[in-house]
């Protein structure tokens, strides 16, 4: 058994109860710890473009959390991962910004020390849990279905900052797919953002490049599209409907997490994945050939 | 106003060009000196297509030193922070860190936050995330809370009134 501290950030855990279902449901078959820790706050990453400095410090505030409980972060927000991962490079390589934070953080009793290790879920399963085990563990191999992934950008960029997955030709999602017994295909728009972080204050547009990317892969006969971040399946999901409207076609493109297709092969029920809160299409995902 | 109105008007701001250039660096240790102009930063810009953004035109109005009619437009709020003008541009110069920069300046100096960021701050100001767990509705159109699922308590910070007192000072401090 490996321990994580689990570290949920803002989306997955108020809204994106799917990805949370999924993650607390797989993680103990694949013997991966998640230990629950009170305190935690924003990553700081949505106000970025407001104050960096507060972005710096709420990051550095939740690695001073974890640090204290002695066990990596597990961060399975791409946004959040990336924001903690910046912080620390920050702090290892700024003298000036390191003290100014850490003075702020003496006020809840809290340092920054040292870095520690922040692990995201395609990281996690791909390379510290690895594939053999997954194979292992597959009871009902999705054969045949044909997937769309799609990284989420805060995951693969920028890649000086250290980031899981390489950033113009991310396959481990796919590694991990193909050993579950799904079909992923690379696709041209493969890398194409979904428009979330101009939601907060351009809607419609954002909204045309979620919808824009969704007609890519209908057109493509895609089965389903795979997602691993709260923001991207929060626009491709949770928003469909309304991306639909807005690019003028009709969309049903099931979008999933990884996570609950990871389940999913492993025979766990679909409720207890999250699966009725998703409201694309998922009933459409076939398993064991069409 | 979209950028090319922007480079006639206003003489250049050295001091304000010096501090975002200090700002930027004390940051990510990039500036924006290196642009050599390829635009490669703006051939594959998210924003670019859809809203007109040039992160290239940007770096050379920075360079510039017009930082006032950068600030003031609101083209330096379509960046999507896709984060591939950092990742590709050969000079390491990082447009997108301009923009983070820029849009800082934009607020620390009083210009109106647009859209829902002064929402997200405030939430995060009163209890720590930029929203509080919210009611969804599911496939079958049921309207459901986290209380309904087999989740743990949503993690928060703990004393609420000393994350707000150093968080609220950060808020309202100048660059
Ligand atoms: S890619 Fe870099 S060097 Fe080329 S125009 Fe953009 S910022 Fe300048
Ligand atoms: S980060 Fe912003 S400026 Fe840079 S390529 Fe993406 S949308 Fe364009």
């Amino acid at each position: 058994m490996k321990k994580y501290v689990f570290y949920p950030g803002c989306v997955m855990p108020t809204e994106q109860y799917a990805y949370e279902l999924s993650i607390r449901e797989i993680m103990p078959i694949l013997d991966i710890e998640l230990i629950d820790v009170k305190g935690f706050s924003c990553c700081g990453e949505p106000m970025k473009s407001v104050n960096q400095l507060m972005t710096i410090y709420l990051s550095a505030r939740n690695i001073s959390i974890a640090e204290k409980k002695g066990y990596d972060i597990f961060v399975p927000c791409p946004m959040c991962h990336l924001s903690l991962s910046e912080c620390q490079n920050v702090l290892e390589n700024n003298s000036d910004i390191n003290k100014r934070i850490n003075e702020m953080l003496s006020s809840e009793n809290l340092s920054y020390n040292k870095p520690i290790n922040i692990v995201n879920t395609v990281d996690l399963i791909h390379d510290i849990i690895g594939l053999e085990k997954i194979k292992n563990l597959v009871k009902n191999p999705l054969n045949n279905l044909k997937v769309a992934t799609h990284y989420g950008c805060h995951l693969i960029r920028p890649s000086e900052i250290g980031r899981p997955v390489d950033s113009e030709n991310p396959q481990k999602m796919e590694n991990i797919l193909k050993a579950i017994g799904a079909e992923p295909l690379d696709y041209p728009e493969k890398l194409d953002c979904c428009g979330s972080m101009i939601n907060t204050n351009l809607p419609e547009s954002a909204l045309t490049k979620t919808g824009q990317k969704l007609v890519a892969v209908q057109d493509q006969n895609f089965d389903v599209f795979v997602d691993i971040c709260p923001w991207c399946h929060r626009m491709f999901d949770s928003k469909q409907k309304k991306a639909g409207e807005i690019v003028a076609t009709k969309l049903e493109v099931p979008v999933v997490y990884l996570t609950q297709l990871l389940g999913l092969s492993f025979g766990i029920d679909r409720n207890k994945l999250g699966f009725n809160l998703n409201l694309s299409p998922v009933e459409k995902i076939k398993l064991g050939g069409k | 106003m979209s950028i090319i109105d922007l480079t006639s008007m206003g003489e250049p701001q050295k001091d304000i060009k010096n501090e975002i250039n200090t700002r930027l660096k004390k940051l990510q240790g990039e500036i924006s000196e290196f642009c050599y102009q390829c635009a490669k930063c703006t051939s594959g810009c998210e924003a670019h297509k859809l809203l007109e953004l040039e992160p290239h035109k940007i770096v050379a109005l920075l360079k510039r030193g017009l930082i006032d009619e950068l600030v003031n437009s609101d083209v330096i709020w379509t960046c999507m922070s896709c984060f591939k003008c950092r990742e590709r541009c050969p000079q390491k110069v990082a447009p997108v860190e301009i923009l983070f920069a820029l849009k800082n300046i934009a607020v620390a100096s009083g210009k109106p936050i647009p859209g829902k960021y002064s929402a997200m701050l405030q939430s995060i100001l009163s209890i720590g995330l930029i929203q509080d767990a919210q009611t969804v509705s599911n496939h079958n159109n049921q309207t459901i809370k986290r209380n309904d699922l087999d989740l743990p308590d949503l993690s928060k910070p703990v004393d609420g009134n000393k994350f707000q007192l150093v968080l609220s000072k950060l808020a309202i401090e100048k660059i």
